[in-house]
């Protein structure tokens, strides 16, 4: 009898398994939505609930706001569904880059979207879609260093600046080998885009004086160790930097002198969209002033809808929105895709660094 | 006959289960390993050893070292705490032995990311151990305690000294203490008599031990990143950086076959050393 039914649980648990595997791809299955649902896929915490709330009762279109951490698990979900399951998708430029390469994004038919004309043209025409057949941005950022006056105790303009001996495990920074490596090379002159892994060697000895002032490399949440005065500056990505500022406003951001590292996100529709109906009304929907507005001051990154500049209150609009010759009056750079002859100079150099700063 | 082709078959799910789960993905790293990144993005079905010959970049082989550092300290302070931890708390009686489990396993039910968290908040500039110094008098401005090596070995130490625990209790529970007894009547000091039996006896208990929290402190790379402040650059670190940042799959597969490689290892050692199949504490 006990035997009987040992079967019958280990029948029961393989069933409870196979089921688990069907619903697993039914779910899947089910984001080729009917007429009505609009599948959104975008970092997590972009949107506020209201803007969400507010697209279903202008449209009746239900909203499934899928999320995902990286770029990277974007691209190979998009690549696993073939340009499907999705309606619009937000991420970042480099990869965006890729997916239109790979023929995942779909071509946009600007008539659908009468909104375009609110984008600010400054972020139009980037590497990732010269012409603009694609993307519409949705979010600018630049790296900036922010600092706590009262600690540093002078004024900081440059990356030149972090090296000074004063700041002594005094700096937190983020993650991002691409950007802290840039800082060392445009110290250098050269550009965040350079190819020459001898070039990037030579940057990475840079980088190794650097190391005794950093107190933390840390992606999320830098701005904390800020707040909470832990460190006495930090090297941050914008949003982070909005967020230092709105807490703490005697706070000081530098634009670093000798260039600026630059990013856009922009949305897309994928090639084979279950409802690009749907997705033409979203998009079009984000680029009201009044939603755009929201949806920056939400996320805390530059607004690129030139429409919405003038909805933010000053102190907000100081934050999200770039003077209008910063782009052209800084030496100002995206940072793109590298052979990968030069991203493993780039990780070598980055390991290297890390290791320097444990010591 | 028939019985036993019977019971062979609730084992079934046991094999799938570890075929499609443990071997599978195992399989499929070690593939990985031999193969080629992509230029942009993904991997070439390309046959290569580089990505094992990179492993011998001095900066890639530091961060082994560095493991292996962080590994022995941990381990060192766990067996000096959890030795006698574990031995005394074999000798309690049978209602505070129960208790004394519960007590330990109790932080268990909490992610062991938010306990480590629960370290930041006692280490950061002007937290719990700061204002408790400076409440004393001992210091007069906050001490810069997070994001310091110590830091990071208390958190491994906290993190894994429960597996030492158990390990050293199990052993010693099994202990026979009139061999002990037997030992002092026959003239051996308290010291000899723990030297020569009570240690000996406990050697499997404390070398599984060794071997549970060893090992895990060579992949437990979330506790170097978040109270290390992502200084110090383990292998484990490093698997991750390769994966999500540099996207560099088959280099990230080598590092992690190479890990187990030396993980595989160790516990062949430990069953040289111990002629036991089973670590002690984990049946």
């Amino acid at each position: 009898m006990k035997k009987v039914f040992a079967l019958a649980l280990t029948g029961a648990l393989c069933l409870s398994l196979l089921a688990g595997c069907s619903s697993a791809a039914s779910g899947s299955g089910s984001a080729t939505a009917a007429a009505g649902e609009l599948n959104l896929f975008a970092f997590g915490e972009m949107f506020p609930q209201e803007v969400l709330d507010g697209f279903t009762q202008e449209t009746g279109i239900k909203v499934n706001y899928s999320t995902f951490d990286t770029d990277e698990t974007m691209l190979s979900r998009l690549e696993t569904s073939k340009g499907g399951d999705y309606d619009v998708v937000i991420a970042d430029d480099y990869i965006i880059k890729t997916a239109i390469d790979e023929g995942l994004v779909s071509e946009l038919d600007k008539d659908q979207i009468p909104n375009l004309g609110n984008v600010n043209p400054v972020y139009q025409g980037q590497f990732f879609d010269p012409e603009d057949k694609y993307t519409v941005p949705h979010g600018a950022g630049v790296m900036t260093i922010v600092y706590d006056p009262a600690l540093v105790g002078k004024e900081i303009t440059s990356y030149e600046d972090l090296w000074d001996a004063s700041l002594a495990d005094n700096l937190a920074i983020i993650g991002n080998y691409r950007v802290i490596d840039g800082m060392a090379l445009k110290l250098m002159g050269e550009s965040y885009n350079v190819e020459d892994p001898a070039v990037i060697q030579s940057a990475g000895e840079k980088l190794l004086e650097l190391a005794p002032n950093i107190r933390a490399i840390q992606d999320a949440n830098t701005q904390d160790l800020l707040i909470s005065g832990e460190v006495a500056a930090a090297v941050m990505y914008t949003s982070q930097t909005y967020l230092a500022k709105i807490n703490r406003s005697d706070l000081e951001i530098a634009y670093p002198s000798e260039g600026l590292g630059f990013g856009l996100m922009a949305q897309f529709v994928p090639v084979n969209a279950p409802n690009k109906d749907a997705a033409y009304q979203f998009i079009n929907y984000l680029l009201d002033p009044e939603v755009s507005k929201q949806c920056f001051e939400y996320m805390g990154y530059y607004c690129t809808n030139q429409a919405a500049e003038e909805l933010f209150d000053d102190a907000t609009k100081e934050l999200l929105v770039l003077p209008e010759d910063f782009l052209s009056s800084n030496d100002i750079e995206m940072i793109q895709p590298v052979s990968a002859e030069a991203e493993e100079a780039h990780m070598q150099v980055w390991t290297e660094f890390k290791s320097a700063c444990g010591q | 006959m028939k019985k036993r082709s019977k019971l062979w078959l609730t084992v079934v799910p046991l094999y799938v289960f570890t075929l499609l789960f443990v071997l599978g993905p195992m399989i499929y790293m070690v593939v990985l390993s031999f193969q080629t990144r992509a230029e942009v993005w993904g991997v070439v079905n390309e046959f290569t050893l580089d990505n094992y010959k990179n492993i011998f970049h001095p900066v890639y082989l530091q961060t082994f070292a560095e493991s292996f550092k962080l590994a022995i300290t941990s381990t060192l302070f766990i067996v000096a705490i959890g030795y006698p931890f574990g031995y005394f708390m074999a000798k309690l009686s049978p209602v505070w032995k129960k208790r004394m489990m519960l007590l330990l396993m109790i932080p268990f039910w909490t992610s062991s990311l938010i306990r480590m968290y629960g370290w930041i908040i006692i280490f950061r500039a002007n937290g719990t151990l700061d204002k408790l110094l400076m409440g004393l008098g001992l210091t007069q401005s906050p001490l810069k305690l997070l994001y310091t090596y110590p830091a990071v070995v208390v958190g491994m130490v906290y993190a894994l000294l429960q597996f030492m625990i158990f390990a050293v209790y199990s052993s010693a529970e099994k202990l026979d203490w009139s061999l002990v007894e037997a030992a002092r009547d026959l003239g051996a000091s308290p010291w000899q008599a723990f030297r020569t039996v009570t240690l000996k006896l406990t050697l499997p208990g404390l070398l599984s031990g060794v071997i549970l929290t060893f090992i895990p402190s060579m992949g437990l790379f979330f506790i170097a990143d978040i109270l290390g402040g992502n200084k110090v650059v383990l292998v484990g670190s490093l698997i991750q950086d390769q994966l999500m940042k540099a996207h560099n799959w088959p280099f990230a597969a080598a590092l992690s076959v190479a890990l187990m490689i030396m993980t595989t290892l160790m516990i062949a050692l430990y069953k040289r050393v111990t002629h036991s199949e089973e670590l002690e504490g984990l049946l």
